[in-house]
């Protein structure tokens, strides 16, 4: 009976990934006869890269399991990946350092994801355009108009909100931040932020935030599709993008507005040190013989623990390494208020201070607990004194009335 | 010859709770500081070492306990058969009896009347501490939801994953589970001192009382 119920849950299950694929099919059709071609062929550029076409099949498989699809799936994940140049992208740059386009557009190690980036249809992007000024300002409300409700908003990042948001005023009208993205996310059709800045406001936003800095979600008042890290990486970008081309539609997202397909688990959960952690293999200083081994960086300080992302499994430059990987400890770059939560960086989190000075929750715990037992040592004192100079104690309580029984 | 009246003061079902309440609290102390701040074990072969594993696990193991207990205990206070005490942790509303019994903590004046099970003072610190438990237990569970994505576990981290974000992120979740772990030290020296202090002055046997279950009362012949 149950290998009955299990061919029936098959059929079922088949039945729904056939239509999936009959709507992703129609959904990139859609998209073929609406979007103008890329402006460069992906094969072409891979080819200049030395990529081959090994490489790159080799990539879809991996990027179709990266979204959680069946391998059925690879051939659409490829076209997609052929129509990644047909979304016209509006890229702004707000409070932020430009690391997050640096890390995806110039990494010494290309790999397809950030060849894929290359071929995005940036119609406006601060740093690559060659206009400046009014022209780029023009190229701007042109983009915006022109793909009015088609076009994706990349944000990169936050948004200063002090003196109504004069902290940050961009292009040649000194618009402000705020009306710059106000504008620009009214006519997208999703926006996305990329990276920590875009997402919570980052650095920006740390205590004692002087510019009210947060981010552009908080700021605008409108649901983004949150990329975390400082800076994210490039894989969790490109996969929320093809989802996008492939379903019309943005993946789950958790309740930070981060696609679940990267940001589901934490580090620790997938972290190649964790055999050390369950063991209570600690690297207790910057390169001991147990650094030497490769064991848990917990009490370095790691917060792995207390951080959602993928970083242990796509790991960054090309699959190279990642952070843990090159021994030092998960920042914690994907959570919100990071530097503010998770400080000390290279310490566990109970040793936090307090006071600029060395007070940590522990001490004050401690002294408070040595005060509570001098304390009571005093008071029991006081309290044989009181006993043999009076009858202080002599006038029992009445018992109080109540409904239980008396033996 | 003093003669003394024996008075049930805890019904037995209320003594094993307590017990088990406190046994669970000192564990997971306990362990919880050893998750904070773990020794490493240098001896032996990774895969023969499972010790931050098994902390981990006698912690949950205990902390689950405590919800169960903790439900327990709530079912006591509003429908124990013996004495359904809730009312008495509201001994502190009354305000004059409030001043009254810190006076008497103080030394400065005698023990006041007592209209509750618990004295005012008493009644105020046992809410605080099972205010306390709620906290541990709801960041506890969050943290172990973090972890552990199925079965009871995944549905309560779904319902308390708001909280998290709330509080702002599984960092202050953990780190706001460690200070009351510090609170739970400061109310067990306490507590366990106002015990023997009760049993030392009025001699009514308040320390046994919790574990035979009845205190007494002296009468003159
Ligand atoms: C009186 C009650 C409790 C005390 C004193 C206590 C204490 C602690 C302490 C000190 C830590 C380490 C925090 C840090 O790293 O700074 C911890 C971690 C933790 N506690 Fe508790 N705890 C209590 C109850 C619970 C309960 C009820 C649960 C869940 C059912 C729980 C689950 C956890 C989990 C999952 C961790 C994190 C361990 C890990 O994933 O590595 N705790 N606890
Ligand atoms: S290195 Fe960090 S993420 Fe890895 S097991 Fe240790 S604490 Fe967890
Ligand atoms: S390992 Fe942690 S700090 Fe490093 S990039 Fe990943 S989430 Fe950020």
């Amino acid at each position: 009976m149950a290998k009955g119920n299990n061919s029936e849950y098959k059929k079922m299950i088949d039945q729904q990934y056939k239509d999936l694929m009959k709507h992703c099919e129609l959904h990139m059709e859609q998209i073929e006869k609406d979007l103008p071609e890329p402006r460069e062929d992906l094969h072409e550029i891979l080819k200049d890269r030395g990529f081959s076409r090994r490489d790159f099949i080799k990539w879809t498989s991996a990027m179709t399991a990266a979204l959680m699809l069946p391998p059925i799936f690879r051939p659409l994940v490829a076209k997609a990946a052929e129509n990644f140049g047909r979304i016209p992208v509006v890229w702004l740059h707000f409070a932020e350092c430009t690391g997050c386009s640096e890390a995806f557009l110039r990494s010494s190690y290309p790999n397809v994801d950030t060849i894929l980036l290359e071929t995005i249809s940036l119609e406006y992007h601060e740093t690559l355009m060659a206009a400046s000024g009014y022209q780029a300002e023009q190229n701007l409300q042109k983009a915006i108009h022109d793909f009015a409700g088609k076009f994706i908003c990349v944000i990169e990042g936050g948004l200063p909100r002090g003196l109504n948001g004069k902290y940050l005023t961009l292009g040649p009208k000194g618009k402000t931040g705020i009306e710059v993205g106000k504008e620009v996310a009214s006519k997208a059709a999703a926006v996305v932020c990329i990276g920590a800045c875009a997402v919570n406001g980052n650095i920006q936003a740390a205590k004692p935030n002087p510019t009210d800095a947060t981010g552009v979600g908080r700021a605008l008042g409108i649901s983004t599709v949150n990329i975390a890290g400082c800076p994210p990486n490039a894989v969790n970008f490109t996969g929320t993008l093809l989802h996008y081309i492939m379903f019309g539609t943005l993946p789950p997202l958790d309740s930070l507005g981060r696609p679940v397909w990267s940001y589901g688990k934490r580090i620790h959960d997938y972290c190649e040190r964790r055999s050390h952690y369950d063991a209570s293999e600690f690297v207790e200083e910057w390169g001991d013989k147990s650094a030497l081994k490769g064991w848990c960086l917990y009490k370095m300080g790691c917060k792995g623990p207390y951080t959602y992302g993928n970083c242990s499994k796509v790991r960054f430059n090309d699959g190279v390494s990642w952070p843990i990987m090159a021994g030092h400890g998960c920042i914690g770059c994907t959570e919100p208020a990071f530097w503010d939560t998770m400080a000390p960086l290279e310490k566990p989190l109970d040793e936090k201070t307090y006071g600029g000075g060395e007070k940590t929750v522990d001490t004050i715990g401690a002294v408070l607990t040595g005060a509570a037992v001098a304390g009571v040592a005093v008071h029991a004192v006081a309290s044989a004194v009181r006993h043999h100079q009076s009858d202080f104690f002599k006038t029992a309580p009445t018992s109080h009335k109540d409904d239980r029984t008396e033996e | 010859m003093q003669k003394y009246l024996g008075i049930k003061e805890w019904s037995a079902t209320l003594r094993i709770n307590h017990w088990a309440v406190a046994i669970s609290i000192f564990i997971l102390i306990a362990t919880g500081f050893y998750i904070a701040d773990p020794f490493t074990i240098y001896k032996g072969e990774t895969v023969d070492k499972f010790f931050m594993g098994n902390v981990r696990f006698v912690h949950i193991l205990f902390g689950v306990f405590l919800i169960f207990l903790s439900i327990w205990r709530l079912y006591l206070a509003v429908f124990s058969r013996f004495h359904a005490d809730w009312k008495d942790f509201l001994a502190w509303t009354d305000l004059k009896g409030l001043v009254q019994q810190i006076k008497f903590y103080l030394l400065i004046k005698g023990h006041p009347e007592q209209k509750y099970l618990y004295g005012p003072v008493q009644a105020l610190v046992y809410s605080g501490c099972w205010g306390m438990v709620v906290v541990t237990l709801i960041t506890g569970v969050i943290l172990m939801g973090a972890g552990y994505h199925a079965g009871l576990t995944s549905v309560a981290y779904f319902v308390l994953k708001p909280v998290e974000n709330l509080l702002g992120g599984l960092a202050v979740v953990r780190y706001i589970h460690h200070i009351f772990t510090w609170l739970f030290i400061l109310f067990i020296v306490v507590h366990i001192y106002m015990a023997f202090w009760y049993d030392a002055v009025l001699k009514q046997g308040t320390v046994s009382s919790m574990i035979g279950g009845t205190k007494f009362k002296q009468i003159k012949e």
